[in-house]
This record gives structure tokens, sequence and C-alpha cells, in this order.
């Protein structure tokens, strides 16, 4: 590799990012605009971050959403990575490789297919459409990738840690508690954040599976853009990209730190 | 038989027919699907017994090892501990305890942590958890590291910590998986002999697994030869190593001259063998011979003279030097005798000019004594 960077490089760099970013861009600077007209920029304002907060319907949705976000991911997180130990640690059980395929066909099966089924089930089991349908098909379609994100993890787990627990007397039970998930940590979190994000901007899913007075921010968004576009739908995607990108600094910003301390803990070690 | 001593002269309770055994296997078997990884084994361990199980890769002994420990179930057989019966018992409640040949050291927890880990589970009273850990610390001489993370540490100071936390709880069966694989050389040598020390200094029985002989014969009191599940022979560093109970031990333990043969005649303990390649051999032998009995020959390199001028005695042959391998303190000849065989002689640099005196192409002369070597009659 040489030091100096091409001009090629250079171009392929701008207009690379200028693909991806462009459009964000246009939506984060016209939530600043003072005009209610969105394409016609009439000055800085922050007036539409203040009609927001007074827009009941928005932030009813939006409190939806966090609350089936948190709510779901976090079941998912648990039985996904219930799933992943279960399909990780015993390698021959009656009916394995189906189990398998089953986890993971949701990821591949559109997602109209996944929310009119559901649709289906809830209607033949008669339950009341709502906060806790929309709830339950979040928890059915994002646990999978809880799974494959746990289960990828388990793969490079060194076994005889556990080997080792056990035998110096700890139960399987202590064993999973106290050795296997402090060090699959990262990975059953970095599953929560990825249910969570998929549940906070599911739209189809949450459409079909939805009823009276659980509306999503993204069905919401979706419904007030065919009105047409307000700067207050502006206001509000930026304030859930900036959530998400604050997310994504955080988590690799405490990476880094992990490689700092690493690279540090080995150099004490070799000196030691 | 004549009988060759172990390492400590005063310790052969195997020797004893009065003394029980501490560990039993009896005709254990293990099976993963079609693979039969442990065949049909009884095996008889010691009190205070520096085990060795010697073998290739896949050959069971490893199996063998997580048996013992509760990790894998026999398919047929029972393991006896102390007179207790150990099909059933999890691994968690087995008087034995491990040290794992990656040290499984838990990497977020620091090396106190690592080594009360096994005390908390009994429910060790936090003051005398401390205590023990102290004291496992200060054996293993790392008193300064209690508070390091495992990735702190160097390599032979992980290989301690794991040896202190399989202690701690003063297993009455300290298992060892190929307890200094990981180490260098230098390092490994040192370690050898802590290693020892510490089993004596404790008196706690270890059964080590190793493919490296040279460990085994250091280590241990006993070893057993294995080889595809099966135990080839139990016996100590010694006599493995000059009575080898089959062409398998002998060529596996060290080097060796194996010669196939014919006894052509008899006369009391002596024999003489011709062999395939067409040598002659005049032979003391312990086993009972008949003529035209089909024999092997084994003769340790270090058991043949070698000299630039012929040497007096029986065995004398004739021969060039073929190759030369100088080790420092011994150099290894390969000698092609004048009928075509090739045998194998070390000779030990006892002065500084030693080896110096034959080289590639040059006639040799070689010699054994009738006693030099073993004869095999399997």
């Amino acid at each position: 590799m040489t030091g100096r960077i091409s001009k090629f490089n250079v171009v392929s760099l701008v207009f690379g990012f200028a693909f991806l970013y462009l459009p964000i861009l246009t939506l984060v600077v016209y939530s600043f605009n003072a005009s209610k007209l969105v394409t016609v920029w009439a000055g800085f304002s922050t007036v539409w971050y203040r009609e927001l907060w007074h827009n009941r319907g928005l932030m009813e949705a939006a409190w939806v959403t966090l609350r089936v976000g948190l709510l779901s991911a976090s079941v998912a997180t648990l039985l996904g990575t219930m799933a992943a130990i279960a399909l990780s640690r015993y390698r021959r059980f009656f009916g394995r490789t189906l189990m398998t395929g089953m986890v993971y066909a949701p990821l591949v099966m559109p997602e109209v297919i996944t929310g009119l089924s559901l649709l289906l089930f809830f209607v033949a089991i008669d339950m009341d459409r709502g906060f806790w349908t929309v709830t339950l098909a979040h928890i059915s379609f994002t646990m999978c990738f809880v799974t494959v994100v746990v289960q990828s993890r388990l793969l490079t787990f060194d076994r005889s840690l556990e080997d080792a627990a056990m035998d110096l007397g700890a139960t399987p039970t202590v064993t999973l508690f106290q050795v296997t998930l402090p060090l699959i940590w990262p990975a059953v979190a970095a599953g929560w954040m990825l249910a969570f994000t998929l549940s906070l901007d599911d739209l189809v899913i949450a459409s079909f599976t939805t009823g009276p007075g659980a509306t999503t921010l993204p069905m919401k968004i979706y419904s007030q853009v065919r009105l047409g576009v307000t700067p207050e739908i502006n206001a509000v995607c930026t304030i859930l990209i900036a959530i998400v990108a604050t997310g994504v600094v955080v988590t690799t910003l405490l990476n880094k730190r992990r490689l700092v301390r690493q690279a540090r803990d080995e150099r004490l070690a070799a000196g030691a | 038989m004549k009988s060759l001593g172990s390492i400590r002269r005063d310790f052969a309770p195997w020797l004893d027919r009065g003394a029980a055994p501490f560990i039993r296997f009896e005709g254990v078997t293990k099976r993963f699907g079609d693979f039969e990884a442990v065949d049909d084994l009884s095996l008889d361990v010691f009190e205070k017994e520096f085990f060795a199980l010697l073998g290739g890769s896949g050959c069971g002994k490893s199996t063998l090892l997580r048996m013992l420990a509760g990790f894998e179930t026999p398919t047929k057989g029972r393991i006896v501990l102390d007179g207790e019966d150990l099909s059933g018992i999890p691994p968690y409640r087995r008087p034995v305890n491990m040290m794992f040949q990656s040290y499984a050291l838990f990497p977020h927890m620091s090396v106190e942590k690592n080594i009360a880990f096994g005390l908390r589970q009994e429910g060790m009273a936090r003051s005398e958890i401390a205590d023990r850990v102290g004291q496992v610390l200060k054996l293993v001489k790392l008193e300064d590291y209690a508070r390091r993370k495992p990735d702190q540490l160097s390599g032979g100071q992980r290989q301690r910590v794991a040896l202190a936390r399989s202690l701690a709880k003063r297993p009455k069966v300290l298992l060892l998986d190929e307890p200094l694989g990981a180490l260098d050389k230098k390092l490994r040598e040192e370690t050898q002999f802590e290693l020892a020390d510490l089993q004596h200094q404790l008196g706690i029985t270890f059964i080590m697994v190793t493919h490296d002989q040279e460990e085994a014969m250091t280590l241990a009191d006993r070893i057993a030869v294995m080889d595809r599940g099966r135990i080839m022979q139990v016996a100590t560093p010694a006599e493995i190593y000059e009575a080898p109970n089959s062409r398998f031990v002998a060529d596996f333990v060290g080097n060796v001259n194996l010669f196939e043969g014919t006894v052509r005649s008899v006369e009391g303990d002596r024999a003489v063998i011709e062999t395939d390649a067409g040598l002659t051999i005049a032979v003391v032998s312990e086993a009972k011979l008949g003529t035209s009995q089909k024999v092997s020959y084994v003769l340790r390199p270090e058991k043949l003279k070698i000299a630039a001028d012929p040497i007096p005695g029986p065995n004398a042959m004739a021969g060039e030097v073929w190759d030369i391998a100088y080790f420092g303190p011994v150099t290894a000849f390969h000698v092609r005798l004048d009928n075509g065989a090739t045998v194998k002689v070390s000779m030990v640099n006892a002065t500084r000019q030693g080896a110096l005196q034959l080289t590639w192409h040059d006639r040799a002369f070689v010699q054994f004594d009738e006693d030099a070597g073993l004869v095999l009659t399997q």
C-alpha cells in the first residue's frame, strides 16, 4: 500500500458517500426549515421540533413503538439466546436439522407473508388486535436474528471453559450464568440491539397485525406522508437518525476501547 | 524378567500384590458412532502415583481422561475411584480436577477469582477461600499476580494459574491433559521438574495424558503406552524403554533397530538368529526360543559400538558410514553394512574429538554384545 491517495479513490469515496448519505442529509437539513413547504428553504428554525412535541398523534405513536420495541426485543433476546445455546450445545437431538432450518426461515421469508400469516393466526385464535399482537409478531420475526448473532458467537466459544467450570464443581445452571453468559454477553447485547432496531422500523408486519389504538411510528409516518410531507416528519426522522447514530458511535467507541485495552494487556503479558 | 526401577526406587505399589488400586478402569469401552475410541480397556492406578497415558493422536488417551473426569460416559464397563463406582456421577460431583490443555482460564475473572471459583462452588467461607487461594498462589509462585486477568499473563504464568486452580480444591486425583504442550522447550524442561516436585510434595495421584515420550519418561512413575483404544504396555519408564513387550512399543518409544528373523540354533539361553536382511546375530534371550521360530530383535542405537578399526567381540560387523547427525552430546550414525542392511548407531561424544574421527563414506566397524538387544517372540 502506498501512502498517497489516488484521484480515482477520492472520486469513488465521494460518490459512494454521496449516494449513501445525500438523501438523509437532505431530510436532516429540511427538518430545520422555517417554511411549511418541504422543498423551499426559508431559513433556519427549530419550530418543527416544538410542533412535534405538541403533535399528540406522532408522540403517541412514538410511545407505542418504544414500548413494543423494548418488550419484543427483550423477549426475543431471551428466546433467541436459548435457541442458539440449544442448537450449538446439543449436537445431536431429534429434529435438530429441522429446527435449524425453521429458525433461519423467517430471515428470508417475505415480510408480507409473515405479516399475513400472523394476521390469519390472530384472527383464527380470536385475539383482539392491538399492542399485544404487534408485540408478539415482532418477537416472532426478530427472534431468529438474535439466534443467528448469538449462535455465531458460540461457534468460536471455547467449550473447555464450560468443561472447566463443571470440573470445578459448578452445576450446568451455575456454569451458564457465571461463565457462558458473561462471555457471550456482547453478542447477546448486539442481538438485542438488532431486534430493537428491526422492531423500531418495521412497517409491513405492524400494519398487518395492529389494531385500533396501537399505531406505531413507521405506520403513522407512512400514513401522514400519503397526505403530504410535513416538516414535522423530517423532524421526527432526524430524531430517529440521531438515536441510531448515537447507538452506533457508542458501540464503536466501546469496541475501540476494548481493543486498546487488549493491546495493552498483551504488552503487559509480554513484559511480565 | 529382571525388574527395572521406577524414578522413585522405594515407591512401587504395583509390585505389591496386596495393594488395593486407587483408580480402576474395568473393561471400559467408548464408541463414538462407529468409531471405537477406547476398546475394552482395564487399568489400575495406585494412590500417589504419577501415571502417564502415552500415545499418538486418536489413540484414546484423552477420551480415557475425559471419562474419568465425567465429560464422557463409557459405552461399556465402569470406572471405580477409591472404592466408589463413578457411573452416573456428573463431573461437578467428582473428587477429581483437571488441568486443560488450553488451560481454559476464565478470561473475565482475575487470577484469584479463577482459583476461588471451585472453592466458591463448595460454599466455603470467604476467609477460608482467601487463605486457600493465597496458599496455592504461593505454591506456584504467583503471589504478585493475583489481581491480573489471564490476558495479562505470559504462557508460563497461565499454565501455573491453571495448575493452581485445579489444585485449589485438593482433589483426590489431578488429571493433566498435555500439561506442558503449549510451552516452549526451555520452559517445558523447567516446568517438568517443578511439576514432579509438586506431586511428591502434595501426595496427590496425578494422571497425565501426553504424546511426548520424553515428558512421560521424565515425570511418570509408570507409563501406559496406548494405540487404537488399547493399552499396549504398562510399565516403568525404564522397562518401557529397555524391555518393550512388542514391536509397537519398541518402535514408538525412542529410536530403535528392529530386525525380523528366524532362530537358527538354540543352546541354553543362547541362540543364533538369522535376520531377513541377512545378518547373523548371536543373542542371549530371557524368553524361551525354539529352532526356526520367527522372532523380532530390538536393538537400541546406543547399545552398539562404532569405530574406524575392527572391534573384537561377538556380533562384529563392517560397513560404510552412510549418514551422520550431530546432536551435541551424542552423534547418530547410519551405517550400511556390507550385506546391505542398515543399522543406526549412536555414540556419546565423551571427548571433544569423539565424533570427528568418522565421516561420510568412511569404512566403519560396529559391534554389540549378545545381551545388548531384546528378542521379541510375538
